[in-house]
Formats: structure tokens, sequence, C-alpha cells
């Protein structure tokens, strides 16, 4: 008996009667609702777990890995209430965390009046009588939700280019299948599909909206968040080869990451120092770190504190750091961001004459249009109804203008971004053309 | 050979990369104003010094109190050392680790920038203290000079303390979480020192583990606590004796208490046996004997009488003994023990941070 009462505690969370009741129509409902949304109805089966799918179909998963976590702890003491005795403390954090909890539960609510185009106002009746209104809104056909996971899905499902590219002696070969990261017992995928070629020499715009996956792209091409892919750079595997390749690809991050109270020459030296392979003398060492300080114009200020540098000499010092180790690829994340157009332009024009050496250069910027012309060709990711990061288009500059119509590279994001981003929120239907074209 | 007949390139070893970290971090002396913890750490030696210098390694409590306080000075020198020092940089520690850094080279780095750190901040601090008056240029029982035992315990301690914040700073993420995180450690560290403060028996685990309680324990064992007088008693006398005492007593009780204090073998107490016997037969001198006679001394005239300096010596023995404590005992093994464990402290903690940096990689973006 002690096993059941215990079971029910941990299913209805209570032990009464009425509780036990209320509890078996809430499951009942949920299991519905789920239905209708698209998900599993088993999930209502599973205690604390059902409420934060139960926030999936309300669109607001962050608040239901709270939900989950408060409703999970506070099972918890519940279950173990018989040991402890009740203080003031106790009581205290229980208050706090149930209130926190309503909290969190009306931000839910609110997510699912929106997804089934309710009024607000539900949900306040969802508060006071949840297990009656759970089951109106699971069984009864008169309320629909607008966004279903599964149809997503299905719909996403049928337009893959799966366009699998030849692997080249020279240049750049992404056959990206996907990526994905487990986040809260659900794999999460990224960026998915995206296939392309990069000729040696080329400079590549990589553009997309906020949260389209191109710093997961640059990741995964450089071998550092490794994805379900093959990359292959001038005939070989970057994966299966990182360790002999990582400094054959340098990756200038957004931000400045070195130390302001260090000298340029110490930070390069160093950086050589690290980057170069052992068979670099001492010697050979200084004479690369005085090659790279006049390529990036850096020996007059080489005893500088890098502090002390102005915004464009930095970002030249943090590009020469990787280009010490004369990489074949070149990746950058948003160089010019911080600099005034001057400097993003002489900073730009620097990236082509690298690019021009054979090598290939990748760019993130959000001011594409004023450097338009150092680029040979462009990456656009979009985010697709499942919020996974697609490629829209790969080409170069003049065609990706006629494929979207548009004669900015600013005109483009704008059209693939979201309608709630300010977008016109066309990147399913270039996403599916870009496929059909790949496809051939 | 790498694949495709291609030679593998070779990247510098975790050994080589010690000294250009150790290098970054000599240049930060200088550049990032590090110096500044070292006029800091004499500031505070010298106003701790000027508070516990009188009593302390002369009496018990001043010797426990100072022990705390030199105790809490190294601790607080070992933190402030090093609580940002890797936090502040975790952005190009990243960057660095993707570029070839090995996280062992790092922390090892640090570990040897940071001793050196401590060792000076160690000599400014005995050295002020010694300045200050603090009774600690004497014979030593580990090495012959007390300045270098205590400053080795010193050292150990703020290394100890400095590890800790290695690992603090390694776990957070930002400057302002480590600085959060640090008040707590530093009350931990105190408050379980278990020496000033005494402890319900669930917190003697606690205790074990605190860098502070180690610290403490070595230094009182190094100023043999055991042996030294416990001032409190004879000081609350002193404070009071000047009070005056007022009563009545009878000749009687007055003889019965001289023979109590001059015991019964002595030539005083047949007298008063005598005296007791003759007065006892005559019924005037017993009634007599028996009349209350009042009186007023103060505590001063019978510790002058008894004599002070024995007295003194006396009532601090005495009440030593019962303060003295198998944890404060000078002998090679206790001190010994604290160092040891002080050492492994400092080892662990930067193993930590080595296990913890090692994940620097899924920080989420």
């Amino acid at each position: 008996m002690k096993v059941l009462e215990i079971l029910c505690v941990i299913m209805f969370e209570g032990a009464e009667i009425s509780q036990i009741i209320r509890g078996v129509l809430i499951i009942i409902g949920l299991a519905k609702l789920f239905d209708k949304c698209g998900l599993k109805w088993q999930y209502a089966l599973i205690p604390c777990y059902r409420y934060y799918i139960f926030a999936r179909c309300a669109a607001r998963e962050a608040e239901g890995r709270i939900l989950f976590s408060l409703n999970a702890l506070l099972t918890v003491v519940g279950l173990c209430s018989s040991f402890y005795s009740e203080s003031l403390l106790v009581t205290t954090i229980l208050f706090v965390m149930t209130m926190v909890y309503y909290l969190y539960e009306i931000r839910v609510l609110i997510g699912i009046t929106e997804v089934f185009a309710r009024k607000k106002r539900w949900a306040f009746l969802w508060m006071i009588a949840t297990f009656i209104v759970v089951n109106l809104w699971g069984w009864s056909p008169k309320f629909q939700p607008q966004r279903r996971e599964s149809d997503i899905r299905e719909e996403i499902e049928t337009f893959f280019s799966n366009a699998h590219m030849d692997v080249m002696q020279e240049g750049l070969t992404v056959n990206l299948e996907k990526r994905t990261v487990s986040e809260f017992m659900q794999k999460k995928t990224l960026l998915r599909d995206v296939h392309m070629y990069i000729q040696p020499g080329h400079m590549v715009l990589l553009l997309g909206g906020s949260g389209a996956g191109k710093t997961t792209l640059l990741n995964a091409i450089n071998g550092y968040e490794q994805a379900d892919a093959e990359i292959w750079l001038n005939g070989r595997n970057i994966y299966k080869e990182y360790k002999d390749m990582q400094y054959q690809i340098g990756f200038v991050p957004q931000q400045d990451l070195m130390r302001g109270k260090d000298t340029v020459w110490y930070t390069l030296a160093n950086a050589a120092a690290l980057r170069l392979p052992v068979e670099f003398t001492r010697a050979d060492r200084v004479a690369r770190v005085e090659t790279v300080m006049d390529i990036f114009g850096l020996k007059p200020v080489k005893d500088n504190l890098v502090e002390k540098l102005s915004g464009g000499q930095r970002k030249r010092l943090s590009i020469a750091m990787e280009f010490l180790s004369n990489p074949s690829l070149f990746i950058l994340d948003e160089p010019d961001s911080g600099l005034d157009g001057v400097m993003a332009r002489e900073l730009m024009e620097q990236l082509r004459l690298i690019a021009d050496q054979g090598k290939i250069v990748i760019v993130i910027t959000h001011t594409p249009d004023r450097v338009i012309d150092l680029f040979d060709d462009v990456i656009v990711l979009a985010k697709d109804a499942d919020r996974t990061g697609r490629l829209a288009y790969f080409g170069p500059i003049g065609e990706a203008k006629q494929f979207f119509e548009k004669e900015t590279m600013e005109t483009i994001v704008r059209s693939i971004n979201r309608t709630e981003e300010g977008g016109e929120g066309r990147a399913d239907e270039f996403i599916r053309r870009f496929a059909e074209v790949q496809h051939g | 050979m790498a694949k495709n007949g291609r030679r593998a390139l070779r990247s510098r070893g975790r050994v080589y990369q010690i000294p250009i970290y150790f290098g970054k971090l000599l240049r930060g002396f200088a550049y990032m104003n590090d110096w500044k913890v070292l006029p800091m750490a004499a500031v505070i030696a010298a106003l701790v010094s000027m508070v516990v210098r009188k009593d302390f390694f002369v009496t018990m409590e001043g010797t426990l109190k100072g022990a705390f306080a030199l105790s809490c000075v190294a601790i607080w020198n070992g933190c402030f050392n090093s609580i940002q020092v890797i936090c502040r940089e975790r952005g190009i520690l990243k960057r660095e680790h993707r570029s070839g850094l090995h996280i062992t080279s790092y922390i090892v780095s640090h570990m040897l920038y940071q001793a050196l750190l401590c060792l000076a901040q160690t000599i400014i601090t005995v050295y002020v203290c010694n300045l200050c008056g603090v009774k600690i240029n004497t014979q030593g029982f580990m090495t012959g000079n007390l300045m270098i035992d205590i400053g080795i315990t010193v050292f150990l301690v703020s290394y100890a303390s400095d590890m800790l914040s290695l690992l603090v700073s390694a776990i957070a993420h930002s400057t302002t979480a480590a600085m959060t995180v640090m008040p707590f450690l530093l009350i931990f560290q105190l408050v379980f020192s278990g020496g000033i403060f005494s402890l319900p028996a669930w917190a003697n685990g606690l205790s074990d583990i605190t860098i502070s309680n180690y610290g403490l324990r070595c230094i009182a064992a190094q100023a043999d606590y055991n042996h030294l007088p416990l001032a409190a008693g004879w000081d609350t006398l002193v404070k009071i004796e000047n009070e005056p005492i007022t009563g009545e007593t009878t000749a009687n009780e007055l003889l019965t208490v001289v023979r109590k204090a001059v015991g019964d073998d002595s030539p005083v107490s047949q007298i008063i046996d005598t005296v007791t016997v003759v007065t006892a037969a005559d019924p005037a001198y017993a009634a007599l004997t028996e009349e209350k006679i009042p009186y007023s001394v103060n505590l001063k005239n019978i510790i002058d009488g008894v004599g002070r300096d024995g007295l003194k010596k006396t009532i601090q023995e005495r009440t030593s003994a019962s303060r003295r404590s198998e944890r404060y005992e000078q002998s090679r093994e206790n001190i010994m023990d604290c160092w040891f464990t002080l050492f492994a402290f400092s080892l662990l903690y930067a193993l930590f941070a080595i296990i913890v940096l090692e994940f620097i990689d899924r920080d989420k973006r």
C-alpha cells in the first residue's frame, strides 16, 4: 500500500483522492492536447516532464525547462516532507519557489492562448480550473493550434537538396548533413543540409539573420564543433586529420581576444610559438613575425601595448595572429564590427589581398554592401520553419541578386528574416528553391 | 607521418609552453600593476601587527589571536592575488586553447608565478611584523629561526588560498561571479578555522578542510602555545585587586583558616591548638572568640602579602594547563603534518582548476 501511495504522489503530485482525480483528468486532457500539437500523447504520463512538453506546445521552451526543474524540485521536497521538520526557512524557500513557478506558468499559459489564437483571459481560466480547461481544449474541435510541430517537420522533410559535393584536390568541400545539440533530453538541429564547394582564391561572404547558424557553420567547417559532416580542405578531411590541419585554418573571432597589457611584438611572438610547428627555429619564428607585421602594417606599433592600439590596428593584429601559421582557409567573424567605413574597407581590401594569394577567405559581416565588390561568392543561411539553419543560397554575388530579385545584400537578408524580426519571412521559399536548384 | 604521405606537424609541447605563459605573467606584473599587491601586503601586515604585537608569542590568548590574524592576512593576500586572473581572460584562453594551448601549461605557469608573488608577500609580511614589534625574531623549532618557520607557514597558507582562488577563477565565467563568491570563501575560511570560534560537533569535519585551520594550528604550534602562560585569570585578578572586600568574622573562624593554610605540622598550628584549648576552658575567653569582628581588606594587600610575582606565575601556569591542546603541540610531526596538508591543498586545487578548464570549449557561446 505504501508503494502505491508513493506512486500516487509521484504520478499525481498529491495523495488525496480529489487530487488524484484532478491529476487523472489533467493527464487525459494533456494527452489530447499534445496529440493536437503534433507531439506524442504518451509524454502526458511522465511526471514533471509533461509540463515541459506543455510549454513546447505553447512555444515557450525556455520557460518549460524552468517549470520542469521547479516541478521536479517541489515534488522531491513534497516526498521528503516526512524527513524534515517544517521550519520558517523551509517554508520561505518553498513559498518563493512556488511563486516563481506560478510566474513561469502564467507565461506558458499566455503562450498557449497565443498558439491557439485565443484571448489572453483564457490563461486565467487555465490557472483556476486546469483540469476542466485542458480537457475542453484537448477534446473540442473548436480549439486548434496554429502551429503543429509535426506538420512543420513533414513540410521541411520534403525539400532537402541532398546535393553531395564531390571532393576536389584544391579548395573547400562542405557536405554537412546536420549539426545537432542535445538540449533538455531533446535533440535540437542547429544546421542542416549544407553542401557547397569553394574554390581557392575566393573571398566568400557569409550572410544570414540572427540565429541562422552562421557561427555554427564556421565552427563546423573549422572542426572546432564537429557536425555530422565531411569537410575537405585541399583534398584532406579536416575532421579526420584535425590535429595536423588545425593550423591550416585561421579563425578570427568577433571580439578582439588578446591581452591588452602585452605588447604587439610579444603577442605575435607568443602566438607564433603556439601556432608554428616545432620544426620552426627561433630565427624562423622571428622572421615570420616580422613578415606578418609588415603585411598588416603593425611594425610602427610593435612595442605598443595592445590596449593602446586603435580599433583597426587591433583587428589587424587579431587577424595577423591567425595569419602567422599561413593558413589555406581563413575564417573571420565580423572583422569590421566597431570600425568606421574607411577602416572597414581597408581591412576588407587586405583580406582580398590574402584571398588573391590562393587562400579561401570566409567573412561574416553585417554591413556587406559597402565592400561587396571585393567578394566572389555569397553564402546565405536562413532559419526554416523549424528554426533550423539551412542554406538559402550559395554562389556568385551577381547571381545571388538575381536569385533573390534584390539589389543589395541587406535587402536579401531582410527577405529571409522572419516577419517578427522585421523581415519578409520568405526563408522557406528560398530554401526550397535553392534545394531544388542544387538537386538539379 | 600523416595520411596522404604528408608529414605531421608537431606543435609545441606542454613543457615548452610553460615559459611562454610565465613570461606573459611576468610582463603582466609590470604592465597590469600586479605589483600593487606587494605594498598592500605590507599595509595589511602593519595594521594587524599593531593590534596583536603586545601578546603575540607572549601569552596563550595573544598567540591564538595573532595566529588567527596572521592566517587571515595570508588567506586574504592569497585570495586577492588570483581571484580574477583566469575569469578576466576566459575568452582569450578559449581562443588560445583552440590554437593549441595546453591547459596544464597554462595552470603550471600560473602556479609558478603565484608562488613568486606569495613568496614576496610572505617576506614582506614577516618583515613588517618584525618591524612593528611582534616578538618573532627568536629561536625557531624547525629551522632554528622563528621568522623562517613562520614565513614557511605564511607562504603555504597564502599559496593554498591562492590556488583555491585560482580554482574559483577557473570555474567562474566572469569577474563579477568570482568576486561574488569571494566573500563566502573568506567567511568560510575564517569561521571554520576552529581556533577562535567554538564550533559545534558537526562542523569539525568542515574545519578539517579549511586552510585557516592548518595555518592557525601550525603558527600556534611553532609559537609553543601549550607552554605559554594564560593571562586571562591573572589579568582578571589584577583588574579587581583594588576593590575592597568587607565582611564579619570571628577569632575562631580566623584561626581555623590560618590553621588550614599553614598545615597540621606547622608550629603555628600547635600554638593555635594551645590557644584554642586555653580559651575553651574559660567561658569569658570562649565568648570573646565567638564575637563578630568587622573587617575590610583588598586583594592587593593579600597579593602583595603572598608575593606578587610568585602568585602571578602560579596562577598563569595552573590556568594555562586547562587550555593545552594536542592540536597546538610543538612537535616536528604536528608542524610537518600542517605544512604537508597545506601543500597538498594547493596541488589539489590546481589539479581541479586544470580539470575544470579542460572543458572550457563547452562554454555556451
